[in-house]
């Protein structure tokens, strides 16, 4: 996916964000300068721990909040300056269920052409298109609050494409799924990306889900750690790391320090290596150090791999790494 | 901007009847209050220059207002669940005005008011009061001024709460107080100096002029009566100050702080 067109679809610059306190709380920074290029027709994922401010991010971008520093810039528009011009473009699913559990799926669609001002003789065959997206052709009279997750999920889905948008924006739109939801859910997202050249931007927990989009991103205490093709961030580590559990990591670690060609990191009871000839490496360790391994493996790094490395911790709230 | 107005206040209605129990709750507590308190009060309750009528009389339009105060009020209640909920972000991004919730909500509420005080409207021939078609006509005024009032005002309050609970509580000490002192349940004359100065200032005593004096007074006697227009004048006031407010607050967008400022009095940010 290289051909993206000049414009970018989504241009963020110096973003900041701090949260006004209460009485009870100091005011709280969520995002510190963010800068961010998502080209039109992109699927953009940003994942990060709880808390990290993507939530906070989404609320900007489809301007419920305003930012107290920075800009924002959709299409080429300024989204801080016509608001309403730019919100048109844009279908935005939240992660907290944005549907009327007591009404009926149709009821909620109907709701939502009166607010964007679909005219009446074009919902139907937009209802029609957009339904092509979900399995819930037979469930228009079911109330929301009987669906299940997924489909319920995919009812938000619906919704949001019966304005047409350009831009969609998920906040964790597949929390709650179980996986066959969820990669039912993203595939949809993927076609529908491919065949009507949506940019989609959404923000999810999952490093896994991250593997499939065009671009990740990872953000962490409101800063953008690194923005990337998946590819090419997981390729910073190396095309294979060896991961050794033991209960004493540093002593293995130590019997490296002559290996300037190496880098690792300790976690846990975990050794991350990166470098060249771990095979060759993996044997020596397991001639030289058998006693105190416990498991050792050659992978292909993941983006969770590459979290742990520009972080040096797994993936654990934010909000519990404050709390500590 | 009309048609957001009318899908949203069309969703109230729909919500409401898809909740039997708040039907059933916001009638039934109101009319057993009324059947209890004006038989048990009924054969002591003389007040000077109503001798003629009972308590159950006297208590009537008390009972209509509170009706319009309940189903005005709990009508906002949902707001607090919809912020709650991702529901009424969902509202927000979309390009229909915001006035358009304030909108939706009061006019959703006021239906919902009119539907549930219209059955107890028809007892009113039942206590012999001698109300007209004109003097209907005038009570729907009074009607639309309180509901929206209440409907205002309890949006104003719903939207500041995160939780229904608190809405509750506002309820028995602030909206309930409000009532009783609105002269539904005595008459202000004879109260002592502090509380008729209290039920004076107290914008629901004008609101309930408005709901008695047509059941009992003819068009004529009410455009010439000036303690009528009096409390039409305050209680139009207060319904349209609640309703600004409104207006005003849910127009106010979230917006963060400058950083440059935050960080200058934390050097080492939030903890
Ligand atoms: N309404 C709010 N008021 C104050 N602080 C908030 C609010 N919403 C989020 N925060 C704080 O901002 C930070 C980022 O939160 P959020 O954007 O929700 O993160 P995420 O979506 O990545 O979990 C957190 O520290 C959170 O506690
Ligand atoms: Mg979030």
């Amino acid at each position: 996916m290289d051909d993206f067109s000049q414009v970018p679809a989504v241009h963020i610059s110096r973003l900041h964000h701090v949260y006004p306190g209460t009485r009870h709380e100091a005011p709280r920074l969520a995002l510190d300068g963010v800068n961010l290029n998502i080209p039109t027709g992109a699927f953009f994922v940003l994942t990060g721990p709880n808390g990290s401010g993507k939530s906070t991010l989404f609320k900007i971008l489809s301007g419920l909040t305003r930012p107290g520093l920075g800009t924002v810039s959709i299409h080429g528009q300024d989204l801080l300056a016509v608001p309403n011009r730019v919100r048109r473009q844009m279908g935005v699913i939240f992660q907290r269920p944005a549907l009327d559990k007591h009404l009926t799926v149709l009821e909620n669609f109907q709701i939502h052409a009166g607010l964007h001002a679909i005219p009446s003789h074009q919902f139907q065959p937009r209802l029609d298109a957009a339904l092509a997206w979900s399995d819930l052709q037979t469930r228009l009279h079911t109330r929301v609050g009987t669906l299940s997750g997924g489909l319920a999920r995919q009812a938000e889905l619906v919704k949001v494409l019966l304005h047409e948008p350009q831009l969609l924006l998920l906040d964790e739109p597949t929390a709650g799924l179980d996986p066959g939801g969820r990669m039912a859910f993203m595939s949809t997202l993927r076609r529908l990306q491919k065949k009507r050249n949506v940019t989609i931007l959404m923000t999810s927990h999952i490093f896994a889900e991250a593997e499939q989009a065009d671009l990740v991103g990872i953000l962490r205490q409101g800063q953008l750690l690194a923005m990337d093709a998946p590819s090419r961030l997981t390729a910073r580590l190396g095309n294979e790391i060896l991961v050794i559990q033991a209960d004493d990591p540093a002593a293995i670690a130590h019997t490296l320090t002559n290996r300037p060609e190496l880098s690792w990191q300790i976690h846990n009871h975990e050794l991350r290596i990166q470098g060249t000839q771990l095979p060759t490496l993996m044997a020596d360790l397991l001639q030289a150090q058998r006693a105190r391994i416990q498991t050792l493996a050659i992978k292909q790094p993941t983006l969770e791999d590459l979290y742990i490395t520009l972080t040096g911790r797994a993936l654990t709230s934010d909000e519990e790494e404050e709390n500590r | 901007m009309i048609r957001a107005t009318l899908i949203l206040a069309r969703r109230e209605w729909i919500r409401f009847f898809r909740q039997p129990h708040r039907v059933i709750g916001s009638l039934a507590q109101p009319l057993l209050i009324w059947a209890f308190l004006g038989a048990g009060f009924s054969p002591s309750f003389r007040t000077p220059g109503m001798e003629q009528i009972s308590y159950t009389e006297y208590f009537y339009p008390g009972i209509l207002l509170m009706l319009m105060l309940f189903s005005g009020i709990f009508s906002t209640i949902t707001l607090i669940e919809d912020r709650a909920q991702g529901l009424m972000q969902g509202v927000l991004v979309s390009p229909a005005p915001r006035m358009a919730i304030v909108m939706g909500k009061v006019i959703g509420g006021i239906a919902i008011a009119g539907i549930q005080t219209l059955p107890l409207l028809l007892a009113a021939p039942l206590l012999d009061i001698p109300l007209t078609w004109s003097g209907l006509v005038w009570l729907t005024g009074g009607f639309l001024i309180a509901t929206l009032g209440f409907t205002a005002l309890g949006f104003l309050i719903a939207w500041n709460m995160e939780s229904t609970a608190g809405f509750h509580a506002v309820m028995s000490v602030f909206l309930m107080p409000m009532w009783m002192l609105s002269g539904a349940l005595f008459p202000l004359d004879h109260a002592p100096m502090w509380l008729k100065s209290l039920m004076i200032i107290n914008p629901v005593t004008h609101a309930l002029t408005l709901i008695r004096t047509p059941l009992y007074h003819s068009p004529m006697e009410l455009l010439t009566s000036s303690s009528y227009w009096w409390a039409g004048g305050i209680a139009i006031t207060w319904a349209s100050a609640c309703l600004v407010l409104a207006l005003w607050r849910v127009n106010q967008v979230e917006r963060g702080l400058d950083p440059a400022r935050f960080i200058s009095q934390s050097p080492k940010g939030p903890s």
